[in-house]
This record gives C-alpha cells, structure tokens and sequence, in this order.
C-alpha cells in the first residue's frame, strides 16, 4: 500500500513506517540535520531537519515524524529556513571556539550547516559552555565545549557498541553529556573502543593527540 | 455568575481520611453506575459531555479515552498527573487534600472504559505529605470492593517542573531521565511503556464521577459553546482573598479578580502559570473558557506596584531552569531570553533586543519538542504586545 504525498508542490509515493526524511532523500530533496544518524535510532532534539505540514500547528521533526497518506510538506518554506537559521544561530551562540582553531573544523557537521544556511555571527547573546578539556584517557578525548547536545554519542555508545558510557546530567542551558557521576572520562570506564569518534559532528570527540604527555605543566623546551 | 461546586462539592464536607463519610455523600454512586454499562457507553457519555483536559492543553477528555480503548494492546494503563507544577496553581493539592476519593472514584471508572488493569497517579515531589492520604484513601476503597478491576498505585516525581509534561512524565514512572518524547506516536497509541496509555489531570479526572452520575446532558448545561463545565481556579499574588474557587465556565475573569479575590489597583494578570497569558487590566472582562483564556487555572495578579519586566524576567529565569536541555531552541532560547530580560531590567538594553526577542519566540514557538519550549515565549509575546512601552524604555540611549 502507497502512500500519496505532496512533497514541494510535486505528488510522490511513500511507504507506510517512512519518515518525513526518508521520502525527501528518496526524491532528492535535501533537508539538513544534526542530531539525526542513519545508524542511529532518532531523537529529535537538534530541530534542524523541521519541516512544514500543512494543518500542523507547529513545525515537525522530519528525522521521526512518519508520513501520512495525503500530507502536504514543505522542506523549505521561507518559515522553515528561517527556523532553521535561527537554531543554528542558538546552537553557535553558546558553542566556544573558532573554526580555525579546531582540527575538525573540515568535517564538522554544524559549520557545514551554517554555512549552508548562510548563517554568519549569531545575533544572540548568551554565555559560552566552557568545559576543562578530558584528555585523561590514551583512548578518547573530550572537549565539551564543542558538544551541541546531539547526543550521538550516547546513542553510539548503546546502540552500536553496546556500552553505557554516556549520560545527561543536569538540566536546561546546564545539561551535558557526563561520564559517571560527572568524571572526566578515563581508560577505566571506556577503554580501546573509539565507536563514538566518528559519530560526533563538530570536535567535541576526538583521538587523543600525540602532544599529550607533554603538556601539562611543562615548560616547552626547544632542543635542536 | 456566582461561584458553582461541582468539582469541589464534597471538599469540606467529607472527611478525607472516611470512606465512610465519602458513600455517605453519593461516593461510588458514579463507579457502580458505571460498571453496569458497556464500556463504549461510558466513553460516549463522557464524549458527550464535552469535558476537556483541565491540566491546560484543554484536549476532548472522551476522545482521549477512545483512542486508548480501540488502540491494541494487552496492557493499557491509566495515569492520573498529579504534578501540579505550574507556578501559582494549588487546585490540585486542594482537590487531593479534601477529597481523594473522588479521583479514585475517576480513576477507576477511566480504566474500566479503556480496559487498563494499573493505574498510576504520578504524585508531585513537593505533595509528598499528601502521600499518606492519598494511599490510606486507596486502601479503604479497596477495601470495600471498589477496585477489584484495578491496581491504584502512586508514584512520586522528584521534582521537576517538565514531568508535568505527559510524555516526560512517563519516562518519569519508567525511572528515566524525565525528558519528553517527540509525537507521534501519542500516548493513547504508544505511551507508558509503549502500551496504550490516558493521562489526565486530577481536576479532569475528579469530574468523571458527576458526569457519570448525573448525565451528560447536566454538565452540557453549564459553561459555553466549547467549554462545558467549571473549572477550578487557584488565584494568587496582589489580592487580598487568595484561594481556590470554582467557577462556571465562561464567567468573566474581572469577576474572579475583583469581586471573589477582591483585588485592587490591578495591573496585569498572568493566566496560566509561568507559559500562561499575560493580560492587561484594560481586557480584564475576558471570559475564562478554552475559547478565550485559560491553561491550568493559575491566576496571579500583579498590582500597579510590579514592573512588568521584572515579572517576564523572573518567569523565564524559571523556564530556563526547568527547561529539560533536551531540544535545541528550548535549552539555548530560554537561555538567550533570560539573559536579554536581565539586561533590559539593568536599562542596558540594546536596540536590537526586542526584534531579536520577537524573532527568537516566533522559533522556539514553531520548533520546540514539547509544550514547555513551545509556551516558554508567551509571557515575553503578550508583555511585548501590551506593555512594549516598557521595554523601550529600558533600551540604553547612545
């Protein structure tokens, strides 16, 4: 059984359990998303990938919402984008660094984004998350004041490698990913697995860097 | 219209720790009643009754029940939310205080209608001294026979304001992290534990048994076109008679704050807690119903002496707080929200601020996961909409 959908104006045919996500992807359309992995079970929490739904009081989450026999979708209604522009402002807004300073800035998914969306300075002003930098651990390194709140490392580190590592702690502006009862993470509680590195769409993961054992509270000493 | 118990006709009069004194008063009149009829009959009559969920959101109480009782599933389950957590609502605890029996009454006839064999009532953490109460009520009407068709228990939550939310509250009792769920699938379908699944207010619940009792028809008979019934209002702040009253639906809020609250000098009121409306003393003749204003029964009046950006600041500094961190305009928008308020109540704020503000509530209003992020920028929309001229007198000149 098919199901009849209006995606920008042109009539496709869905199946039945297909999200939003899926139909555009199958017909080109391209809808951004952060938060969303196709090896991950969805989550909704980032609101990049929102969508219009005609009779839909409020936008939808394209990565969880299934599609339903005669819905009418806009990917990209001057609404839509501007919703989008406006989350991605928010997410920048209170993500700290810049780009040139960050070794995954190439490959990191929010800036692509941005830039995608033409989203340059953000208007809002709100302080910045600065975490200490996790570099504990010969296996993984952590600097959460690049995490947007994804959570696909929570969902990698359940669902693809069957650990439990990642938690939410706290709440509102105050929530983030903890280890424990908010460690730092170290080589005893995850260790030699690495599953979540490439899950994390901006710099916050990442394979520790040779430099380690030279950093802390050395003096750097030039020897030639 | 004067005031009308209907929801609080035994509170006072009974003695909530009797069930003795609860039969006296017709107690599980409405129960026996029902367990006589088809279970599709008491839906319809509760459908035709038009009764609507009193936590706020006002969605047709039957048709809740209907989805619940045709969705498949072995298991159903009924809750009853009892985390009163809008700020300045206590009709709830006023409820459960004076008269439990009523819920349980409610309860049983909710989860005979959809079949469910457990019934929650997820208990707000600050109620924790209505505990005992609550559960020596369970107790005696269990005792009595009333609820051999179902298991009542009470689950505290542990203090968080978005566990009033129906998806965060389940995820509450499943002993998660109390963080909403994206829909669909709703709660009917697909809710605790996956298995179908009602959650309705106490004060929606309490109504069941009069409805039952005395017909569809009577309670079609109070209240307006699209809201039947009374409702409960708990009424807080600058007046000189706070208290809980109960009154028709559809009666004029002006008569609430003035004449029953005896309120004066008013210069604002806030309908329906931190994410209600915020109205000024000039609309003050609005009805309360569903089709003008309402949420869950919180009024809190504010005299001429508050400054209307202290109130909108205090208010988003608490939905930040509470604010679960789980989606992104939610966790980052309250936050950019408290911080622009807390600028403009120094008188430093900046010519952008208001368009930002405007901008900003437009998204979080359209993106947010859940009512909280979706209610968060009211009180900042409404204020800007009546009280602009205190914002821009708090935007720095140079």
């Amino acid at each position: 059984m098919a199901l009849l959908v209006t995606l920008n104006g042109t009539q496709v045919r869905g199946r039945p359990g297909q999200t939003i996500l899926e139909l555009a992807q199958e017909n080109g359309v391209d809808i951004p998303t952060l938060c969303h992995h196709a090896d991950l079970s969805p989550l909704g929490a980032c609101r990049v990938c929102v969508v219009e739904v005609e009779g839909s009081r409020t936008l939808v989450g394209s990565c969880h919402t299934p599609i339903a026999d005669g819905m009418v979708i806009h990917t990209h209604s001057p609404k839509v984008l501007e919703s989008r522009r406006v989350i991605v402002e928010l997410l920048l807004a209170s993500h700290s660094g810049v780009c040139y300073m960050c070794d995954k800035a190439n490959m990191c998914e929010l800036r692509k984004i941005a830039a995608e969306l033409d989203v340059g300075l953000p208007r809002f002003q709100v302080r910045k998350h600065y975490y200490p930098l996790e570099d504990v651990s010969p296996y993984i390194a952590r600097d959460l004041t690049k995490c947007i709140m994804c959570r696909r490392c929570v969902r990698a580190c359940n669902e693809v490698a069957k650990h439990d590592v990642f938690a939410i702690a706290y709440r509102g502006f105050d929530s983030k990913i903890v280890v424990d009862f908010d460690q730092p993470i170290d080589k005893e509680v995850c260790r030699d697995c690495g599953v979540c590195i490439p899950f994390c769409p901006t710099g916050a993961l990442s394979q520790p860097r040779e430099t380690k054992t030279e950093k802390k509270g050395k003096p750097l000493v030039v020897t030639s | 219209m004067p005031e009308k118990r209907v929801v609080l006709k035994n509170c006072g009069v009974i003695d909530p720790q009797d069930i003795a004194s609860y039969l006296a008063a017709d107690g599980f009149k409405a129960l026996e009643k029902a367990l006589k009829l088809h279970l599709k009959q008491v839906i319809d009559e509760v459908k035709a009754s038009e009764l609507r969920g009193r936590g706020g959101a006002g969605f047709p109480c039957g048709l809740k029940w209907e989805f619940a009782s045709k969705a498949q599933g072995n298991e159903k389950y009924v809750i009853c939310n009892a985390d009163e957590g809008e700020v300045g609502t206590f009709k709830d605890r006023y409820i459960l205080e004076n008269d439990p029996f009523s819920l349980i009454e409610g309860i049983a006839i909710a989860g005979y209608a959809i079949g469910a064999k457990k019934a929650y009532i997820y208990l707000r953490a600050e109620y924790h001294f209505l505990l005992d109460l609550l559960q020596n009520a369970i107790a005696q009407a269990k005792k009595k026979g009333f609820l051999g068709h179902l298991d009542i228990e009470v689950r505290e939550g542990a203090g968080a304001y978005v566990c009033g939310e129906e998806s965060a509250l389940m995820d509450s009792i499943e002993g998660k992290r109390g963080e909403v769920r994206y829909r669909p699938p709703f709660p009917p379908t697909s809710g605790l534990w996956g298995k179908p699944t009602i959650i309705n207010n106490v004060e929606t619940l309490t109504n069941i048994p009069r409805i039952i009792l005395n017909g569809a028809e009577w309670f079609g008979k109070m209240g307006t076109e699209k809201s039947k019934g009374t409702k409960v209002f708990s009424v807080s702040g600058d007046v000189a008679k706070p208290g809980v009253y109960e009154l028709v639906l559809g009666s004029p809020l002006r008569e609430l704050v003035e004449k029953l609250a005896k309120a004066e000098k008013v210069k604002t009121v806030q309908i329906g807690g931190a994410t209600g409306r915020i109205i000024p003393y000039a609309m003050i003749d609005a009805s309360l119903s569903f089709e003008s204003v309402l949420g869950a029964g919180a009024i809190t009046v504010f005299d001429e002496s508050r400054d209307i950006i202290d109130i909108v600041g205090k208010t988003m500094e608490f939905l930040a707080e509470e604010s679960c961190g789980k989606c992104t305009p939610c966790r980052e928008g309250t936050e950019v929200m408290v911080e622009t308020m807390e600028r403009l109540g120094r008188g430093e704020g900046l010519k952008k601020d208001i368009k930002v503000l405007e901008e900003l509530a437009e998204t979080m209003m359209l993106c947010s996961m859940c009512g909280l992020g979706q209610a968060a920028p009211i009180p900042v929309v409404d204020s800007l909409e009546h009280f602009r001229g205190e914002y821009e007198n708090r935007i720095r000149q140079s």
